[in-house]
């Protein structure tokens, strides 16, 4: 179905999630129970309609469970530097094979979240532990955002993005 | 499952957690957190700071799912929690309150996070997470062998003294903490003194602070030990006695004496004496150093704190039975030299050597007891027994701390370089040796 809304995302929001930001998702499973699991990389669509977030999916497993029964999930991007936080959400998310690329994709946001986080003081071996996942266990979560909020602490945590309906 | 004390390290913060939840219409929500607690091996306490979706969604539905991280191995774990209640007062809440200054002001979150209430959590499970994990060299100390090597130093000391000057030696030696303190309560004033400490320039013995400043003041006032791994403005050592004093409306004396404490203090840990329940005092460790103790630290220090009570009570026990009353035994006053003016002001007991502060309160008023037996008697020697029963000096019944006060007493001469001295002559028993005339003046 053609989109006749603008996207959500700007151009600087889709830069700063596609960047070496820390990445966590949320799902709702039978029951209200939620599900929680790390990202290990992002892709938003050249339209910036769609985004794709890399998960590993046996650690992602629980997560994953709860967007093939609902579709809906929600994703928190965090700079560690800043603190500037970005949550989106949707309802629409499909769980998907990877594309072609997306493993160097996955390779560069672990390269490039080692160095954002080496000035305090977490070692490159103990970050690259945290997103390790094996190529083959890489799925990806496409989802078109409806909402998304500022989080990051402050008086405006919370707040819609300007143009988030 | 895996036991939520044996992952207390991920709680620390260091590489921040996750919390999900669902609103009822099934909608996943997923926020940072910035304090996660350890309560006991069943519960976790979550900082509660904004209404926010999160809250919205654990009032409606109870559970939520937190994710944290070992920051030096990346174990990853998740817990699912179900919510149960609220607390925005008492001895957890504060200890929170104190945690988030110091995360605020590590974070650059100053005056944004406050804290509105602590949200007590049931730990239904933990999850390991599959992946991979850094292999770790073993720990540097085993927190139990520090510990019974240090406890097993304690059981050898006779009196108060040695068994503080063990307590810092002990930590210095099996917990590698250079800086540490002991403070006892002053229970007339609901204050608290420095009465021993290590690693510090200056002493600071006779410092004093009120209940309630500072994360010792808090953690004396709530009884309940208070550790943070950042340096916290709001509960500084400068501000603490300085926003302490304004309010109770003292100025001068306390401060002439600064409580030690180290200039760029990232690290506290401070942790209540309690005899039989009662707070008797506040053991005291900081590092310029982040995050330098964890929950084992804080386990060790709360278990020799207790020993430290309990072994005060039975010292001060042993003394009261086994002290004697000693006959005085005049001595000639042949003394040579200037006379040191001993000064003193009734309305709070305090003390001046030649327009010099001394000391005040309970361990001014034995001060003078001693030099006016010593001017108009000529008694040199002392007994705590006779003191104890001394009408002129206003001890506690119970819990007198008589002997604290004897060694701030001692210790200050001392560091004032007075020309008189306090020196132990026996068990309960002192002598009062001066070096100039003594002419005591009342004020």
């Amino acid at each position: 179905m053609p989109n006749s809304f603008a996207p959500i995302l700007d151009g600087a929001h889709a830069e700063f999630i596609s960047g070496a930001v820390s990445i966590n998702a949320a799902s709702c499973r039978p029951g209200g129970f939620p599900a929680l699991a790390r990202g290990v990389g992002c892709r938003v669509a050249d339209d910036r309609r769609s985004v794709n977030v890399l998960f590993g999916a046996t650690a992602a497993a629980d997560v994953l469970d709860g967007v093939r029964r609902s579709g809906a999930i929600a994703i928190v991007f965090s700079d560690p530097g800043t603190h500037r936080t970005l949550q989106l959400k949707g309802d629409d998310a499909l769980v998907l094979r990877i594309e072609c690329g997306d493993e160097h994709l996955v390779a560069r946001y672990r390269d490039a979240f080692v160095a954002v986080l080496a000035p305090y003081g977490h070692t490159e071996e103990m970050v690259r532990a945290l997103l390790a996942c094996p190529v083959d266990d890489l799925v990806v979560v496409h989802f078109t955002p409806t909402s998304a909020f500022s989080q990051t602490p402050g008086p405006h945590a919370g707040e819609p993005l300007a143009g988030a309906r | 499952m895996v036991r939520l004390e044996s992952i207390r390290d991920c709680l620390e913060g260091v590489v921040p957690g996750n919390i999900a939840t669902c609103a009822p219409d099934g909608t996943p929500n997923v926020a940072y957190l910035s304090q996660v607690q350890f309560v006991d091996s069943e519960h976790v306490a979550l900082s509660y700071q904004f209404f926010n979706t999160t809250r919205r969604n654990i009032l409606a539905s109870p559970y939520a799912r937190v994710s944290v991280v070992d920051p030096h191995s990346a174990a990853h774990y998740r817990l699912s929690l179900q919510y149960l209640r609220t607390e925005d007062s008492g001895p957890l809440f504060e200890t929170m309150k104190v945690r988030l200054a110091g995360i605020a002001s590590h974070t650059g979150m100053s005056g944004v996070f406050r804290l509105l209430g602590s949200d007590i959590y049931r730990v239904l499970d933990i999850e390991k997470v599959p992946g991979e994990v850094v292999v770790l060299p073993p720990v540097h100390r085993n927190r139990l062998s520090s510990l019974r090597a240090c406890s097993e130093s304690l059981c050898g000391a006779a009196d108060l003294e040695g068994l503080l000057s063990r307590l810092l030696a002990g930590l210095a030696r099996h917990f590698d903490i250079e800086h540490a303190m002991v403070l006892m309560l002053d229970e007339t004033g609901g204050r608290l003194y420095t009465v021993a400490s290590r690693g510090y320039p200056n002493s600071g013995v006779g410092s004093e602070i009120a209940l309630g400043d500072g994360i010792i003041g808090v953690a004396a006032r709530e009884g309940t030990p208070i550790r943070i791994g950042h340096f916290a403005a709001e509960y500084s050592y400068g501000r603490a006695i300085r926003s302490g004093l304004e309010q109770s409306g003292v100025r001068g004396i306390e401060t002439e004496i600064p409580l030690p404490g180290l200039p760029a203090s990232c690290s506290q840990l401070a942790v209540p004496v309690m005899a039989c329940h009662t707070l008797v005092g506040m053991l005291y460790a900081e590092s310029a150093q982040e995050l330098r103790f964890g929950y084992d630290d804080e386990d060790a220090l709360v278990t020799l704190a207790g020993q430290l009570g309990a072994a005060m009570r039975v010292l001060q026990h042993s003394h009261e039975v086994g002290e004697e009353i000693v006959v005085a035994d005049p001595m000639p006053l042949l003394l040579r030299g200037q006379a040191v003016t001993v000064r003193h002001y009734a309305e709070n007991d305090s003390v001046f050597l030649d327009g010099d502060y001394l000391i005040k309160g309970v361990a001014g008023s034995i001060f003078l007891a001693l030099v006016r037996d010593y001017v108009e008697k000529g008694q040199m020697d002392f007994s705590n027994r006779e003191l104890r029963l001394d009408p002129r000096i206003r001890l506690p019944e119970i819990s007198d701390n008589l002997e604290a006060r004897l060694i701030l007493l001692a210790r200050r001469l001392v560091e004032r370089d007075a020309p008189l001295r306090i020196e132990k002559t026996g068990r309960g028993r002192f002598r009062l040796r001066v070096q100039r005339p003594l002419s005591l003046v009342q004020a």
